[in-house]
């Protein structure tokens, strides 16, 4: 019966849901052929233990959690495979979980030992703090508070700066010289404008920006699913939409990226973001992520996302060609 | 409690967006109406096209709501972002219960009533007009209630391609992780569903005849 | 000699199956007007069909239909159906209309003011022995078997034409409420002088209410006579038909 129930600090809420499994089929009172009323409680209890078990942290599986974009799911994959091929450990994955605050609250449930987040968005949107200081500060910053409040360990970033794309169609870029943000105050009161939920929602995101650069569109913009916007944008269903600098479908879509020429948006830098308690169990997982510091520019992690958003390879291809390449 | 307070702060965006969200159902099932009653009152003229109609119809109702909304926005016409992407999305999902109940309704009337009915000189227009309407009219209203009741529900997925309505608290609670944001567009969709079905529900029991 | 109200010239029909089924096989017969003719025989020998022929609720496949001088294919089916009374055993009253609406529904397809129509739908019901005061505003679901085919009778009426179809129309109640109708009905017959043809598989109903009968079987008239003659025919199916009766 030990299998699967109350697996240590890491499942706290094992427990319950269990003693409360047991209590209907206590009550069950049915003789049917096949395994005697025990037997089948036994079996009962031990696929719910399963299932909870699956769910929670294992001693010796590590659960790898991704943002609900494509590029998180790539790292995620790439720090997973790295994990795999470096360590004895499983790894398992949660791919697409969600936007910022659900990865953020899951890991700090201790539902997931590991994701990639970026250091600008940790410090705006995650600490709250106003935008401003540059990429060191930032990093140490977040590295320390992170540390602080919820023992999640802040590891060497990839290389890469994926900040906020302010993207415009090229054809109206150049029809009307846009070059950076403050271009766009310009066009705004006849524009309008589409961004997603989080986008909308974040301190770091569209309130801040649009009073940092004094932008007035048309009006409200609308809220839609972040992947969305890109082909709103261009089939001309919008005007300007907030991605991912690093994105493959910028280019591919005829896209360009406003300068962020007032500096509004702090540096994006993607590391890893483990749960203290994991790398303490097993700090080979801390040395086989450091081996990734700095292995991937703006321009590689452009490559690798057009290849899983324009090119649509495998994700598990995408990340098992390029470690054999580039951590041989 | 915070749900509570949050209305009250949020007054007018509250008002606005149940309102988004009733214009979007209101109007998808008026079209629903309007182009599948006179489909029903069809097969039953034409029963070979049934199968046919009537698949198409179910096919439609297998297409998960996200990815319908997917497919319609690259579209010329139909498409874009926005409320008439959604609205066509809704039309198509309230087709088949509002096809399948004209059909089954009409086809579903005593036989001696229609024979009495033909054999004492009715036209097919006074047919349809003074028997085969009024006696389907409770099944019919059946098909419209179930058709609003889905509607409600799968306009709040039409907050993903920016149709605004109840789906755009649920997709920001979601992205914040914002338990009574969920919530407050959550508990008045419900509320709105099931008002419909019990004004629906009250209209369809008077069109019972014994 | 006044023309027969309705008239069949060999006339025959049959199911589109492969091989097409005769139902009904160059049947020919006269009406005349005032006269019923009760058409007779078992189940499937054709006598429901031959009366939807006559008003076109079924096609023939071969041979002539003639009302009032005029080939019924020559006319549109529901001008042609509105000038005749047609009653069915189930009754077939419209459950959301009342008595009154249903009796008055010919009229007002035909265009009737709303007071003519009134007028008439109360003789009719007095006519059928329902007194208007009290059924004129109920609904069918309301009224017994008996009352609902005496509206289905009334509404037959309704805009008086000189022909009357009726397919066993007292076959689904019950014996003592169907011979009352019967009697009734004879009566009724007689005082208003209609062309009828009269389906029915009971002989005694048939010669109760016929003035000829026309006995049918496997789609063929094979006994057209007066009641007397019925009795007196050595057909063998006439004297199966009376023997059953006995």
């Amino acid at each position: 019966m030990a299998i699967g129930l109350g697996l240590g600090s890491s499942c706290p809420w094992a427990e319950a849901p269990a003693r409360l499994a047991r209590a209907p089929l206590r009550a069950l009172r049915v003789r049917r052929a096949g395994p005697s009323g025990h037997g089948k409680r036994r079996i009962g209890l031990a696929l719910i233990g399963v299932i909870l078990a699956s769910s929670c942290s294992h001693p010796n599986r590590i659960v790898v959690g991704a943002k609900n974009f494509t590029e998180s799911d790539l790292l995620a994959e790439i720090a997973a495979q790295q994990i795999e091929r470096r360590t004895g450990l499983t790894v398992e994955r949660k791919l697409h979980l969600g936007g910022t605050f659900v990865c953020h609250s899951a890991i700090t449930a201790g539902q997931i030992d590991l994701y990639v987040e970026y250091t600008g968005t940790a410090y705006t949107a995650v600490l709250k703090h106003g935008a401003g200081p540059a990429a060191d500060s930032v990093r140490q910053a977040v590295a320390r508070e992170y540390r602080q409040r919820w023992n999640l360990i802040w590891l060497e970033p990839f290389g890469f700066n994926n900040t906020f794309a302010i993207a415009v169609r090229q054809a109206d870029a150049e029809r009307l010289g846009l070059h950076t943000i403050g271009d766009l105050a310009r066009v705004a009161p006849r524009w309008h404008a589409g961004f997603g939920y989080e986008f909308l929602n974040r301190a770091d995101g569209f309130p801040g920006l649009a009073a940092a650069y004094g932008l007035h569109f048309a009006s409200p913009p609308t809220a839609m699913d972040l992947g969305l916007t890109y082909r709103a944008l261009a089939d001309g269903k919008i005007d300007v939409i907030a991605g991912n600098s690093t994105d493959g479908q910028l280019a591919a879509l005829h896209l360009v990226a406003l300068v962020d020429d007032r500096h509004y948006f702090p540096p994006y830098e993607a590391a890893p973001v483990v749960r203290h308690a994991v790398l303490e169990q097993h700090p080979e997982v801390g040395r086989a992520l450091l081996e990734l510091r700095g292995k991937i520019d703006d321009d590689e992690m452009r490559r690798l996302n057009a290849m899983a958003d324009i090119e649509h390879k495998d994700l598990h291809a995408i990340a098992h060609e390029w470690l054999a390449r580039a951590v041989p | 409690m915070n749900l509570v307070r949050f209305y009250l702060d949020n007054t007018r965006e509250v008002v606005g967006l149940v309102g988004q969200h009733l214009l979007l159902v209101l109007v998808s099932t008026a079209i629903a109406v309007a182009i599948g009653v006179p489909v029903g009152i069809l097969l039953t003229r034409r029963p070979a096209w049934r199968g046919p109609v009537l698949g198409l119809a179910n096919v439609f109702q297998t297409i998960p709501s996200l990815a319908m909304f997917g497919f319609l926005i690259p579209l010329p016409f139909l498409g874009g972002i926005g409320a008439r992407t959604a609205i066509v999305a809704l039309v198509v999902y309230a087709l088949l219960p509002i096809v399948r109940n004209t059909y089954v309704g009409i086809s579903g009337i005593d036989p001696a009533v229609r024979e009495a009915a033909r054999g004492m000189g009715m036209t097919d227009g006074e047919l349809l007009r003074i028997v085969e309407l009024p006696l389907s009219a409770g099944v019919i209203l059946a098909g419209i209630r179930v058709a609003t009741v889905v509607g409600v529900g799968t306009a709040t997925i039409a907050a993903a391609i920016g149709a605004g309505g109840l789906g755009v608290y649920i997709f920001r609670g979601v992205a914040v992780v914002d338990n009574t944001l969920i919530l407050a567009g959550a508990v008045p969709a419900a509320l709105l569903a099931l008002g419909a079905d019990g004004l629906l529900g009250m209209l369809e029991r008077r069109f019972v005849w014994r | 000699m006044t023309p027969p109200v309705v008239e069949l010239r060999g006339v025959s029909c049959q199911l589109g199956t492969r091989p097409p089924r005769p139902i009904v096989r160059d049947v020919s017969f006269t009406v005349a007007p005032g006269e019923t003719l009760v058409l007779l025989g078992r189940s499937g020998s054709g006598k429901t069909t031959t009366l939807k022929l006559i008003n076109r609720l079924i096609e023939p496949s071969a041979g002539d239909v003639i009302i009032a001088g005029r080939s019924t294919g020559a006319v549109p089916p529901f001008r042609l159906r509105r000038g005749i009374g047609y009653v069915i055993q189930e009754v077939g009253l419209l459950p959301h209309l009342t008595v009154a609406d249903n009796v008055g529904l010919v009229p007002r397809l035909e265009g009737w003011e709303a007071q003519r129509i009134d007028a008439r739908v109360t003789e009719l019901l007095t006519l059928v022995g329902l007194a208007p005061q009290q059924f004129a505003a109920r609904r069918p679901h309301e009224l017994s078997g008996g009352q609902r085919q005496r509206v289905g009778v009334a509404r037959a009426l309704a805009v008086d034409p000189s022909l009357l179809l009726l397919d066993e129309p007292f076959g689904a109640l019950d014996p003592i409420t169907r011979t009352e109708l019967q009697r009734e009905f004879k009566g009724l017959i007689a005082r208003l002088g209609k062309a009828m043809v009269f389906v029915t598989h009971d002989v005694r109903e048939g010669l109760l209410l016929g003035t000829r009968i026309g006995l049918m079987q496997d789609g063929r008239l094979v006994f057209l006579g007066t009641p007397d003659e019925f009795r007196r025919s050595a057909e063998p199916e006439v004297r199966a038909f009376l023997e059953a009766a006995a």
